[in-house]
């Protein structure tokens, strides 16, 4: 708005003084402040500063509508995008699912991380069990804590559908048909011992879209968003606590110290300036190849994880044991499935020879 | 000009001498006191007015040539700031480092805004590596045009840039039950600062014919997780941004490039990066972040949802246990530093405790003060040598205080997680040594 004033007294009297140009500055500024403002050594203005502050952020004010940016998106991009569900059941499609083919894919692609009958146990989340531990607190060693899962704690079922679908499974997320979500959501609803209209979701149980519609999720009524008493979503959020302001002979408590200090940062924490050890950068061309590029997509989540019990990358003794068998027992093992790691990895799209190559890459930086 | 040859011939030795054990000392005492060299009390056997080595020979990065002004294309810092690093502890990933979260060094950071390598990262499945040529956003729902936006198309629209924090609600979620981590940068730096560019969504909304209906917005990420949160419209046409930009460059990877969403004040994690997706509904959608997450278990069983503002918080950063104040000797002026902010508005207050909370005063407030951003704020004392406890408390423009930590459990429990607020202590020993405490009744 300033540049705008300037500018008019510029069209208007045409003065291209600078001493004049800063009085024009000091002249409007004053009529609001009342204060003759000091200049800087250029000549500029030097402005006060009001109850202890600048001015916040100046704005462009011009009329900016009708930018027309962009294009219209197609409907069918739009069904292609538009993949959420939600608790009415917007978005979700057709397909049904048997619980027992949902415990088999569950087993080949879910439990590795998720572990057994969804016990979890190994760092992801457990994901069945905990009714009735919601008003657990853990205050101190020896108090069980709230265990949040599916059954015990998510709301709606619709969440669990579309989260399945889009994010899952970790490592190769939006490879599963509609049906398979169906039938792994009709497995995890099992193990959670929800019922739908009371009845059990045994192995031969079929979930399809409008049973699903009928579910009602154990802790639908858990959840308010500023008190108890009131479910207005968009009410203003008072805070969870406010403190006071006391300055003199307050009611001073004592200082807790850390009983048990936790380590294990990585790096170790240090403010040391010094210069760095120099790593040894021989193996970075093998680290760029594509086949550690597809190793880190599909196979890390597991072989860099020593609590999901996969042979650890790196891990010299593992990987001399497995190659005990041959190698070609341990390409045809891996692209076959074994133990708990399906069938490459997971990752069904990996060819024969990028599978292989992975295996070469993996045993190679174990060595 | 110094040159050794200046020193007169028969001092010279002796002067070596002198040196050297000035050396031997600094090694030793390092630990404790470069200063206390001019403290004739503790200092034992060194001559007071020393010449430095430092000083009286040439350094060696004076006598040869520099690096090239071209080594590096894109400029890296000192190899001697190694340690100013983000870090991580296996405690606060989810069994691997997809799901997890790299922590900001708070304690080496001045001012309000954080180096782009130095942002704290959360994500939930990797960082994407989004090509920006293959970078759509489409913006669909209850609106009359639905639009897809190239990178370029998007970055056309008139930009604004705004310091903001983005804080991850489970910032100082560890500290529920007692103080565990004695650092700074894993009791705090789950948050950092930038200068973020980008256009205004009331801008881009204002020609595509919002239904009157649309009373919410789903954000939605293209990266492997899908990350998915609602945003209450009132929030969408106030301040929320869409933006490209982080500090004067694109944003960072685990930032979300190319783009990401802004919602100044409120939980990072609404923050959608990689964005991909905005659609709007009459309902909130109740995606797995807004449910099965983000969402505070209370101690009656039932829980908090939609939770938003990131509520006013302030946090000493000098002294802290990286930072200790082990070199100042009795009666030095030190500066208690810090950052206070809040989510809902500007921070008008921050008050400073010495004593653990018996008694209180006003700190200065300094620098830039902004709504939604961090404020540093300043207090001056004479380090008298004498144990004390710090502890900071702030105040922000719609009247909130921050809580003591009994006051919050007593509201909400331990088993909350998220948005943990309430003051922090340090303690400082007599040597200066500075350790994480809580202050409890």
């Amino acid at each position: 708005m300033f540049t705008f004033e300037i500018k008019k007294i510029f069209i208007a009297f045409g003065i291209t003084s600078s001493l004049m140009l800063s009085g024009c500055f000091a002249q409007s500024s004053t009529l609001e402040n009342k204060v003759e403002l000091k200049k800087n050594i250029d000549g500029a203005v030097i402005y006060p500063r009001e109850n202890g502050k600048y001015n916040a952020y100046s704005i462009n004010t011009q009329n900016i509508k009708n930018i027309n940016n962009g294009r219209p998106a197609t409907s069918n991009e739009i069904k292609a995008w538009d993949l959420d569900v939600m608790p009415d059941g917007t978005g979700l499609p057709e397909g049904q699912g048997l619980v027992e083919d949902g415990d088999e894919l569950y087993s080949s692609q879910c439990a590795m991380c998720h572990g057994d009958f969804g016990s979890g146990g190994k760092g992801y989340p457990t994901l069945s069990g905990g009714q009735g531990s919601l008003k657990n607190q853990l205050l101190q060693a020896g108090d069980e804590p709230p265990v949040r899962t599916i059954g015990s704690y998510w709301p709606y079922a619709s969440t669990l559908f579309w989260y399945v679908k889009s994010a899952m499974p970790f490592p190769h997320p939006k490879s599963l048909s509609n049906d398979e979500v169906y039938a792994i959501t009709a497995y995890l609803l099992s193990i959670n011992d929800i019922t739908i209209d009371g009845v059990e979701l045994d192995d031969e149980y079929v979930l399809d879209r409008e049973k699903f519609l009928r579910i009602k999720m154990p802790n639908e009524d858990g959840f308010y968003p500023v008190s108890p008493e009131r479910k207005d979503l968009k009410e203003q959020r008072v805070p969870l606590a406010q403190g006071t302001r006391c300055m003199k002979d307050c009611n001073a408590p004592k200082a807790v110290k850390i009983k048990n200090e936790i380590t294990g940062f990585d790096p170790a924490i240090s403010t040391v300036k010094d210069l760095p050890k120099t790593k040894d950068t021989s193996t970075s061309d093998t680290k760029n190849s594509a086949a550690a590029k597809n190793y880190e997509v599909s196979c890390s989540a597991c072989h860099n994880n020593k609590v999901i019990g996969a042979p650890l990358f790196g891990d010299k003794d593992a990987w001399e044991e497995v190659m005990s068998k041959g190698i070609s027992k341990v390409y045809e093992n891996g692209l076959n499935g074994i133990n708990a790691m399906p069938p490459k990895g997971g990752n069904i799209e990996l060819s024969e020879k990028e599978f292989k190559d992975i295996v070469d890459y993996l045993i190679n930086s174990s060595k | 000009m110094k040159k050794n040859s200046e020193s007169s011939n028969n001092n010279i030795e002796t002067k070596k001498l002198e040196l050297t054990s000035r050396r031997d000392f600094f090694k030793k005492t390092a630990i404790y006191s470069a200063s206390a060299l001019t403290a004739t009390s503790i200092l034992a056997p060194v001559k007071i007015n020393a010449d430095e080595v430092e000083i009286m020979e040439d350094a060696q990065w004076g006598i040869k040539l520099g690096d090239l002004v071209d080594k590096y294309k894109y400029g890296i810092p000192s190899p001697y700031e190694h340690n100013n690093v983000r870090r991580l502890h296996d405690l606060l990933s989810s069994g691997d480092r997809y799901a997890s979260v790299s922590m900001s060094p708070l304690h080496l950071q001045d001012g309000i805004i954080t180096p782009n390598g130095l942002f704290f990262s959360r994500s939930h499945s990797g960082t994407a590596q989004v090509d920006p040529n293959k970078y759509r956003l489409m913006i669909h729902g209850l609106l009359e045009k639905p639009l897809v936006l190239t990178l370029e198309q998007l970055k056309r629209y008139p930009s604004e840039s705004r310091i903001h924090f983005i804080e991850c609600p489970a910032n100082g979620s560890t500290g529920w039950r007692g103080p565990q981590f004695n650092n700074l940068q894993f009791v705090k730096g789950m948050m950092s600062s930038a200068e973020w560019t980008g256009v205004k969504l009331s801008v881009i909304l204002e020609d595509l014919g919002l239904s009157p209906k649309a009373q919410w917005m789903l954000a939605e990420g293209s990266d492997n997780s899908e990350m998915a949160r609602t945003i209450p419209i009132e929030k969408v046409l106030d301040d929320a941004m869409i933006v490209w930009g982080q500090n004067g460059e694109p944003l960072r990877p685990e930032q979300g490039y190319p783009v990401r969403l802004l919602v100044p004040g409120w939980e990072g994690n609404l923050n959608v990066k990689w964005l991909k997706r905005l659609e709007f509904s009459d309902k909130p959608w109740h995606s797995k972040e807004e449910t099965s997450k983000y969402t505070m278990l209370q101690a009656n069983g039932k829980a908090i949802n939609y939770f938003w503002p990131m509520e006013v918080n302030s946090i000493i950063t000098s002294p802290c246990p990286e930072v200790p104040w082990t070199d100042l000797k009795i009666g030095d002026t030190v500066e208690i530093n810090g950052i206070a902010w809040s989510g809902r508005g500007t921070i008008t207050t921050v008050d400073i405790s010495l004593d653990g909370g018996q008694n209180w005063v006003e700190a200065s407030l300094k620098g830039l003060i902004l709504p939604k951003s961090w404020t540093r704020f300043s207090y001056i004392i004479k380090w008298d040598g004498k144990e004390k406890v710090l502890l900071s408390r702030a105040i922000d423009d719609s009247g909130h205080i921050q809580p003591s930590i009994d006051k919050l459990i007593q509201n909400v429990g331990v088993e909350g997680i998220y948005h943990r607020n309430p003051i922090v202590g340090w303690s400082v020993s007599s040597n200066g040594e500075v350790n994480n405490v809580h202050v409890r009744n």
